[in-house]
């Protein structure tokens, strides 16, 4: 076997460190290489010339290439190598620059340095088997999972590249949690408008044909991999026809059935059919069949009597089914809940009936909540003094570590809003901190300080309040000014923003992880927040740390951007030859690589009692060969041979 | 003498096992850095820490390495989400087989080097050049089985 080796002098950042002339006297024992060249720049356009004319005359079978850090150039020679009609994976790099020459005084142990890992290189390549890239089909088209504002967006994103998408939605409307908003923070725009231009493009727009709404929905198995996923999605029945239903509501007032309504936090009734609230999208009311008198055997029809375009709207028999759709990439933006106020029992919710989350005061602000927007407490009186609890389960680390970066704006938001409708209410504001970092988000701040009814009182531990019933109203003491109580009509909890309920259930289908915080977790917190860590499941919005809405949007049309990048119509993809490979004759289906594989890339072969590998799925980490206890499992490039040899050479 | 000696006084050899993404470019990083160390530790690119098969180490002090390091990301970091887990318990295990081989525990240290951490990777290879120093050569090539 002919092995080239080429040392490069990188102008003099090699050359002046590392003597070539003594590398190359110390090869001549102990090495096999068939000749040692020297090359001033190989980087450069003239290197890289000059590498492909040394192919070619001298028709190398492996190359040594002595030079940079591989994670600087690797790339860059495999693609001379492959230009030059030489399989890329017959060559090796040595790096004696940031590993030698830049970190030895010594020019003549330095050169022994070198000369070792060359030795361990020109042992390493002989070796190395060309590998070939491989390629298969792929669907470009899209799912995804929630359609809050960062779902939406990103649906709406990828939709308009032509691709087609579906959007799994598990309630019966779309729009997230935004939609039950009145106003929102940082300027009090009103929420319904303004996501209602985006709703709209989704559901009539000139995309919206690529969109595929599953309201009612849920993903209850994925599988597949990066490309090619398979989503079995439970569509529940909503037994109106969503295609011929105009959303008149004429079926919903002759409904005889009264339910708590969980669109507005059970504050007041729906009917067993309804439409969520006013507004709702897609205009189409659904029946909560659990609820439905048809259920308790009574032949009631009166919803469909009263629809005006007469049966065939509402669908008694309408039924559950198992959809199957086929997609190469997935985007999970499930969004986030509140964590649960009520285990902190000393702040009396459920226990007193004016202490509100902040869920239900958004929806007691609302026109299109239990009140109509009329700012009241359950009494039905005006409320004279509200007091708003920030940071409840936040910066606590009995319950949640960290701070959401948003109560304090829709506290603040709160502030303003009851100052327009209930004009010298008096609002306390009792905070652990106050946070308002970004260019918009000082405003609020600033107008709930200027506000003459507003009070800041500071708080030390959320265990330090106590909330109990007054005669007329309630009683809050804290121990920071234990002789002031507060005295308030209603009270209103801003609890730290958690994890979905059924985040983890999920994350199980889907195989993604969750932090130890319960969000779903970002393959890097920095760099690549928008991706999972499988490869073609990316995440957007809260379900991956608590946000904004701004923010999810942007999370969302980040995951739009990235995850079509891969997966292009009429284009195969790629994949990588480094992977690992269970040579069948030996492997003994004891299943331990399945236990280490870190991304369920390996699958088992029933019929056979042997493990398999999806190239696709493996990201060539090498762990499962390391683990295999037969020796059955080998690396392309980095097989146990290459590496001991490189290991003999190295010390030789 | 030996190759790697300028004195003539024992110089270890050292075998490094460094993961691509954390490691490895924590030792670039060093060389970006330009801070000159001791050229004791040849290095051997892994993709993940969690390849490092133990028979590899083993093979290292078979063919003359006076001491093996492993590297990888913290924990936490690992770009193979838990390779570097799955290192560390095979580090713990491998410790216990080398005792009873009378080779010591300062002779095969697990450590964790990120991509910024230059000086954290020469730190970590000075005192493993001490300790070994200390120790002395391995001098129980012999008894090795065959790999």
């Amino acid at each position: 076997m002919k092995i080239g080796v080429y040392f490069c002098n990188c102008g003099s950042n090699i050359s002046g460190k590392v003597d070539s002339q003594q590398v190359r006297q110390l090869l001549e024992t102990r090495c096999d290489a068939a000749y040692f060249k020297t090359c001033e720049l190989m980087c450069s356009d003239d290197g890289k010339a000059y590498l492909h004319g040394e192919i070619a005359a001298e028709k190398p079978d492996r190359i040594v290439i002595a030079a940079c850090s591989p994670r600087e150039h690797e790339g860059t020679f495999m693609r001379v190598l492959s230009g030059a009609g030489m399989n890329p994976y017959l060559m090796q790099m040595v790096n004696i620059r940031e590993q030698v020459a830049w970190v030895t005084s010594d020019v003549g142990r330095a050169s022994v340095k070198a000369a070792a890992l060359i030795r361990g290189a020109v042992k390493r390549v002989g070796f190395h088997r060309p590998l070939e890239m491989k390629s298969i089909e792929m669907s470009p088209d899209v799912m995804v999972i929630g359609a809050g504002p960062a779902g939406l967006k990103a649906a709406l994103t990828i939709a308009e590249t032509g691709r087609k998408v579906t959007l799994v939605e598990k309630r019966a409307v779309i729009g997230g949690q935004p939609v039950l908003y009145e106003e929102v923070f940082p300027n009090l725009q009103c929420a319904p408008c303004m996501l209602e231009p985006m709703l709209d493009e989704i559901l009539h727009g000139e995309y919206a044909k690529n969109i595929e709404i599953l309201t009612l929905s849920e993903v209850v198995e994925l599988y597949g991999f990066y490309g090619n996923f398979i989503a079995k999605i439970r569509k529940a029945p909503r037994y109106a026809d969503m295609n011929q239903c105009i959303g008149c509501g004429e079926c919903i007032g002759v409904c005889p059935v009264d339910v708590k309504n969980e669109f507005n936090n059970g504050l007041d009734n729906r009917k067993a059919i309804s439409l969520s609230f006013a507004g709702a999208l897609p205009n189409v009311p659904f029946i909560d069949m659990a609820e439905c008198l048809r259920t308790r055997g009574e032949d009631c029809r009166l919803c469909e009597e009263a629809c005006p375009l007469g049966e065939g709207i509402i669908l008694f028999d309408d039924t559950e089914v198992i959809l199957e759709r086929h997609m190469g990439a997935v985007i999970v933006a499930v969004g986030a809940s509140l964590y649960d106020a009520g285990l902190i029992p000393e702040l009396g919710l459920g226990r007193l009936p004016d202490v509100y989350t902040s869920f239900e005061f958004e929806r007691l602000l609302s026109s299109t909540g239990p009140t109509g927007g009329q700012l009241m407490t359950r009494s039905g009186r005006a409320p004279g003094s509200i007091a708003i609890i920030h940071c409840v389960g936040s910066l606590d680390a009995n319950h949640k570590e960290y701070c959401s970066g948003i109560c304090c704006q829709y506290a603040f938001k709160f502030n303003l809003m009851v100052e327009h409708k209930l004009p010298g209410t008096q609002i306390h504001h009792l905070h652990k901190e106050l946070v308002y970092p970004g260019k918009e988000e000082y405003f609020l701040y600033r107008r709930a300080k200027e506000n003459p009814n507003a009070v800041f009182t500071a708080y030390q531990d959320i265990g330090t309040l106590h909330i109990t019933a007054a005669e007329d109203g309630i009683l809050i003491t804290n121990a920071l000014s234990a002789d002031d109580p507060i005295k308030a009509d209603m009270v209103v909890l801003c609890p730290a923003v958690a994890p979905s309920k059924d985040s983890g259930k999920l994350n199980e289908i889907l195989g993604t992880t969750i932090d130890s915080l319960g969000f779903f977790e970002e393959l890097h917190g920095r760099l690549d927040s928008a991706r999972s860590k499988v490869r073609g499941i990316y995440i957007a919005g809260a379900c991956q740390s608590p946000m904004a809405i701004q923010q999810a949007i942007t999370h969302g049309m980040a995951a739009a951007g990235y995850a079509p990048s891969g997966i292009v119509g009429g284009k195969r993809l790629e994949i990588e030859p480094i992977t690992a490979s269970v040579d069948m004759d030996r492997c003994s289906g004891c299943r331990v690589c399945m236990l280490v594989c870190p991304y369920r890339a390996i699958g088992f072969d029933e019929q056979n009692r042997k493990a398999t590998v999806n190239e696709v799925l493996c990201e060539g980490c090498g762990t499962c060969i390391a683990a295999c206890p037969a020796g059955a499992i080998n690396g392309n490039h980095f097989t146990n041979d290459a590496i001991l040899a490189e290991i003999e050479g190295v010390l030789a | 003498m030996s190759e790697g000696s300028t004195t003539g006084g024992f110089e270890p050899k050292i075998v490094g096992f460094l993961c691509n993404w954390c490691s490895y470019a924590g030792a670039d990083k060093a060389g970006g850095a330009q801070k000159s160390y001791p050229p004791n530790v040849n290095v051997v690119r892994v993709m993940c820490s969690g390849r490092v098969d133990p028979q590899f180490i083993l093979k290292a002090y078979k063919a003359g390495a006076d001491g093996v390091m492993i590297m990888a990301c913290h924990p936490g970091d690992c770009h193979y989400k838990e390779g570097n887990y799955k290192a560390l318990a095979r580090h713990r295990i491998l410790l216990r087989v080398l005792a009873e081989h009378g080779i010591e525990s300062d002779r095969c240290r697990f450590d964790y080097v990120s991509a910024a951490e230059g000086d954290r990777f020469i730190k970590i290879l000075t005192e493993m050049i001490d300790a070994i120093r200390a120790l002395g050569p391995i001098g129980i090539r012999m008894i090795l089985p065959k790999i």
